[in-house]
């Protein structure tokens, strides 16, 4: 990058289990409650605002381009325009970095961005085949026509067709790819469930002290509105590696490794930033969370779409300069323990960076202690479209209450991608 | 005939001179004839004596030139077909007119509307009223006498029969050609609740023949007329009207072509208008009497029999009539009226803070959300936050549930609505409402630290019922930005908000916060500050008086009967329970510290209290509260004890006296101290404020009408029996001597 880019408070709503009693929001609703609350806690005004890019990945049937509908919404003026990335897993971050792109080529000076999904919320549709009645119904004219028409119904027409489960380019459920990584790297269950407990006590702990206090927008529960969503629901409190064995693989239910208490949880949730030029930060007397120092998108197949972190991170090291030991925390995307694990693997190991990563040596070992610091997606869940903002967020708000300088925040991508952004505050 | 929704710019406007044309006709060379309504000096056309008889001589005229193919009626004014019957002259005549003429005047205005309609009817040639903008009362009648009606659907276009909202009927012809054009069913809610129809809607219940948007006028219009002068595009036309759809059909079939089905169609509007009025009003009475006799009968003996009981109802109601048509001219100056005199500039309000999420607060964060304004509510803990959001979305999925919003539009309001428990936002806000405890000290540090987070200019309004503004402004940095402003609970369905400047108060901050209340959709009514403002000051005594009767052993349901018989929308008891014991107690306390014995509450009241026997929110007060049913509360009986007198018997007019007189007095101590100056504003308070029945014009009408020497003596009587707190005023007492009235 040019220059590093002023990342202006950030805040996020808490992650609620999908599908969950958060339902009656909306992803575009999920993404206004978290901005209308970013302009009042952020000081930024709307009139200095050039654009609004939200992350989205299951983009609601009803709602085509949900970021402008987020944006009136949440009292944006009409006049600023807004659009919507998509770029799976890593769709909050998408938002980040093509905000970072359009401020350097001089196409804005500060931008509004976010993520948000709402998982509780995800269409279903019918099959071809009924489609296909549907349209030959609405083409007939005559009630002759129509009988004809819907004479050739079969009940097994109304089974549903649930859109994003298989990726279709290797034609695996994400989970599936978490399983064929957990057997490349020899990846235990029990190394599995014991990374989930630690991402559970870790995030425990860091509600209890009130870390996550600062971030978290507070949202009322629809349809009724009587309460205040205030904390994260999917963390589970005191848990133990026995609560984690109970459970039965979910993917491949014989043979498989993988269970619902392993892998990333299904959320709801938004998470929002307002992102713009440091000498305009400056100027505006506004106090940056952190800063935006590079980015980087790697590709890689589809069916180890988990390596993702390893091959966007090596290529973000190469293209700003950097090496592991530059960071003081690091945000993994947990969405799956086998698939952190296995890049925990990969970056320590020299072969996989000379087969792999096109280097002669390993991009190092990851010391897990600065690395999830607060718990990952496995405690807090994975709101898709928001969990790339959310970590970027977090990961700022953790290096400043460490007194820390630089951290990296990367995800693996749906369809065989890797997302790495590089960050610092100061 | 009826009413106007814009009032002119000067209300007791002269004649205009007759030599100004009201109406330009034109005859283009296909020959048609342009006739554009056109009041001279005015924004709106309204009918009035002179109106009609040039209307009547143009009919002639046109009617005299057979080579005229097609007559097309249209207003010159912006947003305004034709607002109805000039109410003013009206008025005059109900005012003015000897009780023995009136009957005489009345009967010569409707009859020359209704013939004047009657000739338009009959043209040689059609007729078609072009309806762009309000078509109200008489201009609906004229537009029902075209053989056509084409509207636009812009959203100034809103046809309606507003006639029985002044107490009377359609008279010229609206009772008879209505539902012969619309059917009974789709008629009724026109005519007895003055119901209005936009454009889209008109078009649909086939009230007008064809919907035009205004941007594409000349050429549809143009066509539609091209359609009436051919055969078979009349015959279209005509076709179009008759029902269609089997539901339609039944409909018909079932309610209004068969006189089983119309009389219960009948007896339903019957008892939902006495439920509505507790038959308080006989204009829709009298409507449905017109309806019921006339329906599918011959237009001519309708006509008649509308016309016979128009001039019955304003001959036998006339004072109802008169307050109706008052209250009405008195709402529409407080509308232009910012009560205070100051040049600058009302202060633009385009976000808003509201301090305190409970019930008052929420409905208010709900009132500012409902008008598009972003509104933050400020509260201490997130779950009290929530209560703010539980009641403004309680108030949408009210209105969600009677159509007027749908989901859309509820989840685009309540967004306008953030909820915070620190400052956050504030320092944008451009007024903050104080919603929080009635507390002074508590008010007090809160606004010094609220000053802290807002900008100096910021209003601040404070929603106390009853604590002093002045005292809470005297620890305010900007005191002058500070004003009361006080909503009545709850916020969605009353009216009146009070507005209240303390000593400090600048002139600027009062209209604006005037104009703010308009813009909300409230009426605004500037009072001065004293204990319990104007109208709580004037309620409480009133509600202390049913306790006390209650005391001396008068049956509990006797006098809540008594009091709604009068009018009053609730008696003391069912309102104490609905607005919390403990609350109104809370203020009654205010008022008796501040005014001392006459405000003194029975002593019982305190022991309700402490058993929290509060009201339907607890489900026990005065009564025991089982859902939608209520039974007295025999426990009070006990709580009141050995004071009560259970031989006591009270004839319900001493009752209903008490309770009147009672506020009468305080309602003129109020204009002896100036806390109001304006007696038309004070009943227009007590009526949005408290129901007080509008039929009766208000507080102070229905003291002019029982005669100030009346009151004077029967209060003196009262005084005798039942205390000091009777005692008339001076300013009474000196109305009565000089034979003065409050109007």
């Amino acid at each position: 990058m040019k220059q590093r880019l002023a990342i202006i408070s950030g805040v996020r709503t808490p992650f609620c289990k999908a599908p969950g009693h958060m339902k009656g929001l909306k992803a575009d609703d999920f993404g206004a409650y978290a901005v209308k609350e970013l302009l009042h806690r952020s000081g930024v005004k709307v009139s200095d605002l050039d654009e609004l890019i939200f992350g989205n990945v299951i983009q609601p049937t009803e709602s085509a381009n949900l970021a402008r509908i987020l944006a009136v919404k949440a009292g944006i003026p009409l006049s600023i325009p807004s659009y919507t990335v998509n770029r799976n897993c890593a769709s909050g971050m998408e938002a980040i970095t093509t905000s970072a792109n359009k401020i350097l080529s001089d196409e804005a000076d500060s931008i509004l961005c976010g993520g948000t999904e709402s998982m509780s919320n995800g269409p279903v549709l019918f099959g071809e085949k009924m489609v296909n009645l549907l349209l030959k119904l609405k083409k007939a004219k005559s009630p002759g026509a129509m009988l004809s028409v819907l004479g050739g119904f079969r009940p097994n027409y109304l089974v549903p067709v649930i859109p994003g489960l298989v990726d279709p380019l290797c034609g695996l459920s994400m989970g599936q790819t978490a399983e064929l990584l957990a057997r490349d790297f020899k990846i235990t269950r029990q190394e599995q469930d014991q990374f989930a407990v630690i991402s559970h006590n870790r995030a425990e702990a860091a509600i209890k002290e009130g870390r996550f206090d600062g971030e978290i927008v507070p949202v009322p529960v629809p349809p009724k509105f009587k309460e205040m969503q205030t904390v994260d629901n999917g963390v589970r409190f005191g848990q133990t590696l026995a609560d984690c064995t109970k459970l039965r693989p979910v993917f491949e239910r014989v043979t498989g490794t993988v269970t619902a208490g392993n892998a990333s949880q299904t959320t709801d949730g938004a998470a929002a930033m307002i992102i713009m030029r440091e000498a305009k930060a400056k100027s505006l007397g506004l106090k940056p969370l952190g800063y935006l120092v590079d980015y980087a998108y790697a590709g890689l197949e589809p069916e180890r779409m988990g390596m993702g972190p390893v091959f966007a991170t090596a290529k973000l090291f190469e293209k700003a300069s950097l090496k592991l030991e530059d960071f003081d925390l690091i945000e993994m995307n947990e969405a799956f323990a086998a698939q952190v694990i296995a890049n925990e693997r990969a970056f320590a190991c020299n072969d996989y960076a000379k087969k792999h990563l096109g280097r002669d040596k390993a991009l190092g070992e990851i010391d897990r202690e600065i690395m999830n610091v607060n718990g990952g997606a496995i405690a807090l869940g994975h709101p898709v479209g928001a969990t790339g903002s959310r970590m970027v967020i977090h990961l700022l708000r953790e290096l400043k209450r460490r007194g820390k300088k630089r951290g990296l925040a990367t995800l693996c991508i749906g369809g065989g991608q890797g997302a790495a952004l590089a960050l610092e505050v100061n | 005939m009826s009413l106007q929704v814009v009032q002119n710019d000067t209300p007791n406007n002269p004649a205009i001179n007759p030599a100004d044309q009201v109406f330009k006709l034109e005859i283009d060379e296909s020959k048609i004839a342009w006739l554009t309504f056109d009041y001279p000096g005015e924004k709106v056309n309204k009918f009035s004596a002179h109106v009609m008889a040039e209307l009547n001589s143009v009919l002639d005229e046109i009617n005299a030139n057979k080579s005229i193919r097609c007559l097309i009626i249209k207003s010159a004014k912006k947003g305004i077909f034709i607002a109805g019957a000039d109410v003013k002259e009206i008025m005059d005549i109900l005012q003015d007119a000897e009780a023995a003429e009136i009957s005489n005047m009345i009967k010569k205005v409707i009859t020359n509307g209704v013939s004047t309609f009657n000739k338009l009817e009959s043209l040689h040639c059609p007729s078609i009223a072009v309806i762009d903008g309000a078509c109200m009362g008489g201009g609906l009648e004229m537009a029902l006498a075209c053989t056509y009606r084409v509207a636009t659907d812009d959203s100034k276009t809103s046809l309606a029969l507003p006639e029985v909202n002044l107490g009377i009927i359609p008279g010229w012809g609206g009772t008879q050609r209505l539902p012969k054009l619309v059917g009974l069913v789709q008629a009724l809610p026109m005519i007895l609740a003055g119901k209005k129809i936009n454009g889209k809607k008109a078009f649909k219940m086939k009230l007008v023949d064809a919907l035009i948007p205004r941007e594409f006028m000349d050429e549809r219009l143009s066509d539609f007329i091209e359609k009436v002068l051919s055969r078979e595009g009349e015959k279209k036309i005509k076709i179009a009207r008759e029902p269609r759809g089997f539901a339609v059909k039944l409909q018909k079939a079932l309610l209004e072509d068969n006189p089983v089905g119309r009389n219960i169609v009948f007896n339903k509007a019957e008892s939902g208008v006495i439920k509505k009025t507790a038959g308080k009003y006989p204009a829709p009475l009298a409507a449905i009497d017109v309806l019921k006799n006339t329906y599918n009968g011959n237009l001519k003996a309708g006509l008649a029999k509308e016309t016979e009981t128009f001039v019955d109802l304003t001959t036998r109601h006339t004072d109802i009539c008169k307050n109706l048509v008052n209250l009405f001219f008195t709402m529409e100056g407080l509308k232009k009226d910012s009560q205070v005199i100051v040049d600058k500039a009302p202060k633009k309000v385009d976000v808003a803070g509201v301090l305190g999420a409970g019930v008052m607060g929420g409905g208010i964060g709900w009132l500012f959300s409902y008008k598009d304004i972003p509104v933050r509510m400020k509260d201490i803990t997130w779950d009290a936050v929530a209560k703010g959001y539980e009641a403004a979305n309680d108030v949408y999925k009210q209105l969600q549930k009677i159509r007027r919003l749908n989901t859309g539009q509820v989840n685009l309001k309540m967004h306008k609505i953030t909820g915070t428990v620190d400052y956050s936002g504030f320092e944008s806000a451009d007024i903050i409402v104080e919603a929080i405890v009635e507390n002074m000290d508590v008010k007090k540090a809160v606004l010094k630290e609220l000053e802290e987070h807002v900008s100096s200019d910021t209003l601040i309004a404070s929603n106390t019922s009853a604590l002093s503004i002045t005292e809470m402004q005297s620890v305010m940095k900007y005191p002058e930005r500070f004003v009361g402003m006080h909503f009545f609970n709850p916020v969605n369905r009353m009216p009146l908000v009070e507005i209240i400047p303390g000593e400090q108060t600048s002139p600027e901050t009062v209209k604006s916060l005037v104009e703010i209340t308009k813009k909300l959709g409230k009426t605004a009514i500037v009072v001065g500050d004293c204990a319990g403002f104007l109208v709580n000051r004037i309620l409480i005594p009133s509600m202390n008086e049913g306790l006390s009767m209650l005391e001396e052993g008068v049956d509990m349901e006797r006098i809540d009967r008594a009091i709604t018989h009068f009018g009053m929308p609730m008696g003391p008891f069912v309102l104490a329970d609905e607005v919390g014991i403990d609350v109104a107690y809370k203020v009654a306390k205010i008022l008796e510290e501040a005014y001392g014995e006459r405000m003194t509450a029975p002593k019982f009241i305190a022991e309700m209290v402490d058993r929290q026997l509060w009201g339907k929110k607890v489900g026990k007060g005065f009564y025991i509260h089982k859902g939608k049913q209520r039974e007295i509360n025999e426990s009070v009986k006990s709580i009141i004890g050995s004071n009560m007198n259970t031989s006591a018997v009270l004839d319900s007019q001493t009752m209903v006296d008490r309770f009147v007189y009672v506020m009468l007095n305080e309602a003129c101590r109020c204009l002896e101290e100036k806390v109001i100056e304006n007696p038309a504003y004070l009943d227009m308070a007590m009526i949005t404020g408290t129901g007080f029945p509008p039929f009766r014009g208000g507080l102070l009408r229905y003291a002019d009408s029982v005669g100030i020497q009346k009151v004077v003596d029967r209060m003196n009587e009262l005084a005798q029996n039942y205390g000091e707190r009777f005692q008339p005023v001076d300013l009474l007492t000196k109305m009565a001597r000089e034979e003065k009235t409050f109007y």
